[in-house]
C-alpha cells in the first residue's frame, strides 16, 4: 500500500477520544491566500470576543482563506517570517521538509482530511537564529459560515537561539452555529529556543474543534502553551505532545470552562526523551450546565534526572456536569522524578460565606473564587498575560452566569 | 439611638444554641470587650452579628442604627457599615490580596488603601494567594487591614491579637485606636491582657460564659480580676461573693 492510500485508509479511523464526527456532512471551501485591506466586520468581531484588536493582527484566516496584513512587513523588520504555509511551501524549501513530519496524517480521520483536503491553509512562522521578536505575533482563525470545515496547517520553526511569543484566537462570530475545525500544528524549537504559545477560543454550540498538534523541542530549549477555551461547543478534542531533548523545559497549562451540553476533551502530554528535560502540565476546569470534560495529562520519562508534575484541578459548577481528570506518568528509566495531583471539588462555602462577609453578593464571591481557581503563573510575557487576564475575567463571569 | 443593639438574641449552629439570652447595646466610637473561656459563644456571637451562614439567630433581633437586620445577609449589612476580622479565614488559593483589596477599595471607596497596606506591614503580602501559607500575624493584619478598607461604622473583632508576636499587636492596636478615632465602634474579643494593655480607652467589658453575658463592667474592675483568678473564679469576686 502506498503512502496515498494509507491515508485515504486512515479517513475512517476515528480517534480514540472524543466524539466521532460525521466529516462528510460538511463543505469543504476552495482554499486562497491573499493580502488582507480591509478585514470585514465578521472577522473583527470574532476577534474581539477573544480579546484580540484585529489592527495587531499579522496573520488571519477566515474559513479557507489566508490573509496576511500589513504587520508582516513590520514583523520582517526583526527577522521574523509569516506567511501562509500553502504560499511558503512554494517559496521556501525548508517548508517542505517540515510539514507532515511531526504530525502523521494518518494518526485519525481529521489528520487525514487535512492532509487530502486541506489545501495547507494555515501559518508559516519562522524565526532565524539568535533573533529574540520583541513583540508577540498575533493570527486569528476565524470561521464565518455555517457547515464548512475549515482546515489551518501551521508550522512554526524557531531557530536556534530565537525566541518568539504567538497568540492565536480562534473563534467565530455570533450567528454561525455549526461547523468543523481542524487545525494540524507542527512546532519546531531549536536549541536553546523559546516558543510561548497562548491560544484563546470562543466557539459555537454546533462547532467541532480537533487540533492536531506535536512540538519538538531541541537541546535547553522551552515551549510553553498556554489554552484557554471558554465558550460553549458542540466537542473539542484535542491532545496535543511535545517532545523534549536533553534540558528541554515545557509548561503546558490549559484553562477549560466548559458549558451546555459540549463535550470538552482537552489534554497535553510530554515526552522527556533526554536527561535533565522537564516538563510540567497544569490544567484548569471550571464546568456548568451539562456540560463532560475530559482533562487528560501525560508525562513519560525515557531518561533519569528528568522531571515532571501533573496539576488538574477541576470545579463542578452545576449538579449535571461532568468532570474526568486522567493523568498518566510513565517512568522507563530510574531516577526521573515524576508526579501528579488531581482534585475535583465545589467552590467552598466557607470561602463564599468568608468574600460576602466583605460585602460581595454570592454571585460575585463565586465570580472571585473561580477567577482565582484560574489564576496560574504561565511564564508568558507581561502583555500577553493582560490579555489572557480579560478574558480570564469573562471567563469567570461566564462561568457563574 | 445606638449604633447596635442586641435583643435577647440566641444563636444556633445547626439545631444545637451557641448563644442565650444575649442583650447588648454599642454607642458610636465605643469600644467593647468580649471575653471568655474557649467555646463559651464568643466567636459565634461576632457571626451572628455579621451575618454569616453558619449561624442562625434563633431568637430576639439585631438593630443595626433602628433597623432590624436580623434576617439581612452578610453582604447587605456589609454595606451598611459591619466588618468582620474573621478569627480563622480560610486560605483560598489563587485569590491575590492584591485582587481583593482592589475590588473592596473600588466597593467601599478607600482613599488611603496603599497607606494603610505600609501601617499594617502587608505590602508585602499583596501578590500573594490569600492566607496561604501566611504565619498567624500576617493573617490576623491582613484581616485588620481588610477591616479597615472597608472603612466601617461597627469593627468586629475575632481574636486579632492570639498567635501573635509582641510587634503586631502594637501594630493591631494602633489600627484599633486609628478605627475609634474615625468614631468607628469596636467590639473585640479577646482572650488576653495583651491587647487591653495596649488600648487608650474600652468602654466595657463583657463575660461570655456558656453562651451567656453573665458580667458586665468598666475595664478598670473586670479586666485585673479576670486576669488574677480566671473567668470562673474571677466572676464571683466580681459578683462580691469572696
Amino acid at each position: 500500500m502506498n503512502w496515498r492510500e494509507l491515508v485515504l485508509k486512515a479517513l475512517n479511523k476515528p480517534s480514540p477520544y472524543g466524539p466521532d464526527v460525521d466529516l462528510e456532512r460538511y463543505r469543504v471551501d476552495e482554499p486562497g491566500v491573499e493580502e488582507a485591506k480591509d478585514l470585514d466586520s465578521p472577522i473583527v468581531t470574532a476577534a474581539s470576543r477573544v480579546g484580540l484588536e484585529t489592527p495587531k493582527l499579522a496573520y488571519v484566516q477566515s474559513n479557507e482563506r489566508a490573509l496576511y496584513t500589513a504587520l508582516v512587513k513590520t514583523l520582517s523588520k526583526y527577522g521574523a517570517v509569516v506567511m501562509a504555509t500553502r504560499e511558503a511551501l512554494e517559496k521556501k524549501p525548508l517548508v517542505k521538509e517540515l510539514v507532515w513530519r511531526l504530525v502523521d496524517p494518518t494518526t485519525d480521520k481529521y489528520t487525514a482530511y487535512a492532509y487530502l483536503y486541506g489545501g495547507e491553509v494555515g501559518y508559516f512562522i519562522y524565526i532565524p537564529p539568535g533573533v529574540k521578536v520583541p513583540v508577540p505575533i498575533y493570527t486569528c482563525l476565524a470561521i464565518t459560515t455555517n457547515n464548512t470545515i475549515q482546515f489551518a496547517h501551521n508550522v512554526v520553526y524557531v531557530d536556534e537561539g530565537g525566541e518568539a511569543h504567538l497568540v492565536t484566537g480562534c473563534a467565530i462570530p455570533h450567528g454561525v452555529k455549526d461547523g468543523v475545525h481542524i487545525g494540524i500544528s507542527e512546532f519546531y524549537v531549536a536549541r536553546n529556543a523559546r516558543l510561548t504559545f497562548t491560544m484563546l477560543h470562543a466557539w459555537a454550540e454546533g462547532l467541532h474543534v480537533r487540533p492536531r498538534t506535536v512540538v519538538q523541542v531541541e537541546e535547553g530549549g522551552e515551549y510553553v502553551s498556554y489554552y484557554v477555551t471558554y465558550s460553549p461547543v458542540a466537542s473539542i478534542q484535542t491532545y496535543p505532545r511535545v517532545y523534549l531533548k536533553r534540558g528541554a523545559r515545557a509548561y503546558l497549562a490549559s484553562i477549560i470552562a466548559s458549558s451546555r451540553s459540549g463535550v470538552y476533551d482537552i489534554g497535553s502530554a510530554a515526552i522527556l526523551e533526554e536527561p535533565y528535560s522537564s516538563s510540567e502540565n497544569v490544567s484548569r476546569v471550571v464546568a456548568r450546565d451539562e456540560s463532560r470534560v475530559y482533562a487528560r495529562a501525560e508525562i513519560e520519562a525515557w531518561e533519569s534526572d528528568s522531571r515532571g508534575h501533573i496539576e488538574c484541578l477541576g470545579l463542578l459548577l452545576s449538579p449535571n456536569a461532568m468532570i474526568s481528570s486522567i493523568p498518566i506518568i510513565t517512568s522507563k528509566k530510574q531516577g526521573a522524578i515524576l508526579s501528579h495531583e488531581a482534585a475535583i471539588g465545589l467552590i467552598a462555602d466557607r470561602e463564599i460565606d468568608y468574600l460576602m462577609s466583605k460585602g460581595f453578593t454570592e454571585e460575585e464571591a463565586k465570580a472571585v473564587l473561580v477567577r482565582g481557581f484560574m489564576n496560574i503563573d504561565a511564564p508568558i510575557p507581561p502583555q500577553i498575560k493582560r490579555q489572557v487576564d480579560y478574558i480570564l475575567d469573562l471567563v469567570a463571569k461566564h462561568a457563574v452566569g | 439611638m445606638p449604633l447596635l443593639e442586641l435583643r435577647d438574641v440566641d444563636v444556633c449552629i445547626g439545631d444545637k444554641k451557641i448563644v442565650s439570652g444575649v442583650s447588648l447595646s454599642v454607642e458610636p466610637g465605643e469600644v467593647h470587650v468580649i471575653m471568655g473561656p474557649n467555646g463559651s459563644g464568643k466567636s459565634t456571637l461576632l457571626a451572628s452579628i455579621m451575618g454569616l451562614k453558619h449561624v442562625r439567630i434563633c431568637r430576639g433581633s439585631i438593630l443595626f442604627e433602628g433597623v432590624d437586620i436580623t434576617n439581612l445577609p452578610s453582604y447587605e449589612r456589609a454595606k451598611l457599615g459591619i466588618a468582620l476580622a474573621h478569627q480563622s479565614p480560610p486560605e483560598i488559593k489563587g485569590v491575590k490580596l492584591l485582587d481583593l483589596a482592589n475590588a473592596m477599595a473600588k466597593k467601599y471607596g478607600c482613599s488611603d488603601c496603599t497607606l494603610l497596606a505600609k501601617m499594617l506591614r502587608v505590602d508585602s503580602l499583596i501578590n500573594r494567594s490569600l492566607f496561604v501559607g501566611f504565619s498567624g500575624g500576617e493573617k490576623k493584619r491582613t484581616e485588620l487591614f481588610l477591616v479597615l478598607l472597608q472603612n466601617p461604622k461597627l469593627a468586629l473583632l475575632d481574636e486579632p491579637d492570639s498567635g501573635v508576636d509582641i510587634e503586631s499587636v502594637e501594630l493591631l492596636a494602633r489600627a484599633i485606636e486609628g478605627l475609634r478615632s474615625r468614631r468607628s465602634a469596636v467590639i473585640l474579643v479577646t482572650h488576653t491582657g495583651l491587647m487591653t494593655e495596649k488600648l487608650s480607652k474600652i468602654d466595657k467589658v463583657h463575660l461570655l460564659i456558656d453562651g451567656r453575658i453573665v458580667y458586665t463592667g468598666s475595664p478598670d474592675v473586670v479586666l485585673p480580676v479576670i486576669f488574677k483568678f480566671g473567668f470562673k473564679k474571677g466572676l464571683e469576686v466580681l459578683r462580691g461573693g469572696i
